[in-house]
């Protein structure tokens, strides 16, 4: 029976996971790390098989005692790493502390933990690269968005991706790592969410590319299904929905304004500033030409996971 | 861009009968929201027949040969000779398939990079099934059963100068990999009639992700009559293993025998017709 550790619980897909890992009969204790308090990250949630743990992930003591105190104590054999900071326009030494040497850290103490067996490490869709020359249908082997350019919260997340992929083989414990479509929810560091939830979202004039979103829920049972499998890999975990940039906006109720592209960037802006709405369209420029589709057929082989959960959008389709 | 529901009305109430037809039996794959994963819209694939008929019908008055030759279902690629200053060769070879496959399957175009970034009619392409030209999409295509339409010319095709009608450009060798590892045949097809159609004076330097502004002799295409001229596909499953794919010699090899049809195509074509509008 597995015991996992699961790194920023303070987030709606850690939560859902301590929830869904607690409903699990596979699953013995389940210890939830973040850096708030208790009651601030979990709420009223009591379970005997449940314990946290609050603890700085920027500091690299703490994640020693975090695995060699409570998790070695739980007989902790796999770690669900979701921890990222979800701001993209906040970032710093800080942010890429929780980023990337938190990571780095709790790859390197696994290493050498006498329990830990998996790591289990949330990835982001964000960190592929759009090009016009690229696929719009994107497997594991699609280039990562290097550019020099690129936001800190690109940069990191690609830097901790590779950083675990580096591992891979060369580590006693297993390494896997979920490229997870955004899900769809306040909170969980999705762009596209951030788009929606405005009274107004900007997209470029003459452009309607395809987005793919997930729920927490297919997020959860992509991790879930990765805590308890076997081997090592680089899964793209997709969502349920497949639809034009549009179409989203539509769904959602949110009134959209086709602009021409050199007026978005200040539009958003302003948005930002008036509605303190975390988009970033410098960062999201190309996505909204054109698109990118996560391949799951993979994650379908290999980890049996087919998402299933489509997002409850408000509105009716605008095709029917 | 018009919403779906108003394309879907303006087929309907514009629509033949023949047209309705087509949009009741086209199958594709839905991706969960009325469209598939790269964009395509059944709506839009019929504003394209819609859109493209009258031109197929009485401006080109396309006359198709060897149609049998198009599969069904499954993996295939149509490779194509590729000219006329503007692309109404890919669109009138888009109609043609779409028109003579049964149930009927819209090709997806493997179009040059930059076609994809235009405003508009990038978007427009993709809801009828276009793609970006890249290797990824080719792939992913294939393995989900999809018919290719491609032009190994490329560009250099469709901007080659009036002297040089009907003489195959640089054929790229790419799709018979293609073929070769996914074990999906090849259809060679010769199209007679849009050499002819905007003699082009002049090339100047693109702008932008254009790689050329032509200079055509007319401001619009002449009504020439369009010969499409299917071949027997090439099947190079039966001779070569995929990992075979790697092999320049066997790619280069196949690439030359599309190649060889396609002029063959043409040639026939070519004897077939009494003059460039007949």
């Amino acid at each position: 029976m597995n015991s996992v550790l699961v790194t920023g619980v303070a987030t709606p897909i850690g939560l859902s996971l301590v929830d869904h890992l607690l409903r699990d009969t596979r699953v013995g204790h389940v210890v939830a790390a973040s850096h708030l308090s208790r009651v601030e990250a979990l709420g009223a949630r009591q379970h005997p098989r449940l314990s946290y743990v609050k603890v700085d992930l920027t500091r690299t003591r703490k994640v020693h005692d975090l695995l060699f105190g409570a998790a070695r104590d739980r007989g902790v054999e796999v770690i669900a790493h979701l921890a990222q900071h979800r701001r993209v326009r906040y970032g710093g030494r800080l942010a890429h502390k929780l980023n990337v040497e938190s990571l780095r850290s709790i790859l390197d103490l696994s290493d050498r933990h006498p329990t830990i067996r998996r790591v289990i490490v949330k990835s982001y869709a964000e960190i592929y690269r759009v090009s016009l020359h690229l696929p719009v249908l994107v497997s594991e082997d699609h280039p990562l968005d290097l550019s020099p350019g690129a936001p800190q919260w690109v940069r990191d997340r690609v830097e901790a991706d590779l950083t675990a992929c580096a591992r891979m083989g060369l580590s006693d414990a297993e390494i896997v790592v979920l490229r997870c479509a955004e899900a769809l929810a306040p909170e969980t560091g999705s762009q596209l969410y951030d788009l929606l939830d405005g009274p107004i979202a900007f997209r470029p004039l003459g452009y309607d590319p395809m987005v793919n979103v997930a729920t927490i829920e297919d997020l959860v049972a992509a991790m879930t299904r990765a805590i308890h499998g076997s081997g090592e890999g680089v899964f793209n975990i997709p969502g349920y929905d497949t639809l034009p940039l549009s179409e989203a906006i539509a769904r959602w109720g949110t009134a959209q304004l086709p602009a021409p592209g050199s007026l978005i960037s200040p539009l958003y802006n302003m948005r930002h500033r008036v509605l303190g709405t975390d988009f970033s369209y410098g960062m999201n420029r190309r996505r909204m030409h054109y698109g990118l589709v996560l391949d799951g057929t993979r994650a379908r082989k290999r980890l049996g996971y087919v998402p299933q959960h489509p997002v409850a959008w408000p509105r009716a389709p605008t095709s029917s | 861009m018009l919403p779906t529901p108003a394309i879907r009305a303006l087929t309907r109430a514009l629509g033949s009968k023949a047209l309705k037809d087509r949009r009741r039996r086209f199958v594709f794959r839905d991706a969960g929201h009325g469209y598939d994963q790269f964009g395509l819209q059944p709506d839009f694939v019929a504003l394209a027949d819609l859109v493209t008929s009258p031109v197929y019908r009485r401006y080109f008055r396309v006359e198709s040969y060897g149609a049998h030759h198009l599969p069904g279902s499954g993996p295939a690629i149509v490779a194509a000779n590729h000219s006329g200053t503007l692309p109404f060769d890919a669109a009138m070879l888009w109609a043609d398939i779409y028109r003579q496959t049964d149930p009927p399957r819209a090709p997806r175009a493997m179009a040059d990079y930059f076609v994809p970034s235009l405003p508009f009619i990038g978007t427009l392409f993709a809801r009828t099934g276009m793609v970006g030209g890249s290797r990824g999409n080719a792939r992913a295509l294939l393995q989900a059963g999809e018919l290719l339409m491609l032009f190994p010319e490329g560009t250099p095709g469709i901007g080659k100068p009036f002297k040089d009608r009907y003489r195959l450009q640089e054929w790229r060798e790419g799709h018979c990999e293609l073929a070769i590892r996914h074990g999906a045949p090849v259809i060679p097809a010769g199209i007679v009639g849009p050499e002819e159609q905007m003699p082009q004076l002049l090339r100047l330097p693109g702008l932008g992700p254009v790689p050329y502004l032509p200079i055509p002799a007319t401001p619009f295409p002449l009504p020439v009559r369009y010969r499409i001229l299917y071949g027997p596909p090439l099947d190079f499953s039966a001779r070569y293993l995929p990992e075979q794919a790697d092999d320049p010699d066997i790619v280069r090899r196949a690439s030359n025998e599309v190649k060889h049809a396609v002029q063959e195509l043409l040639h026939e074509g070519l004897r077939l017709r009494t003059g460039v509008f007949r």
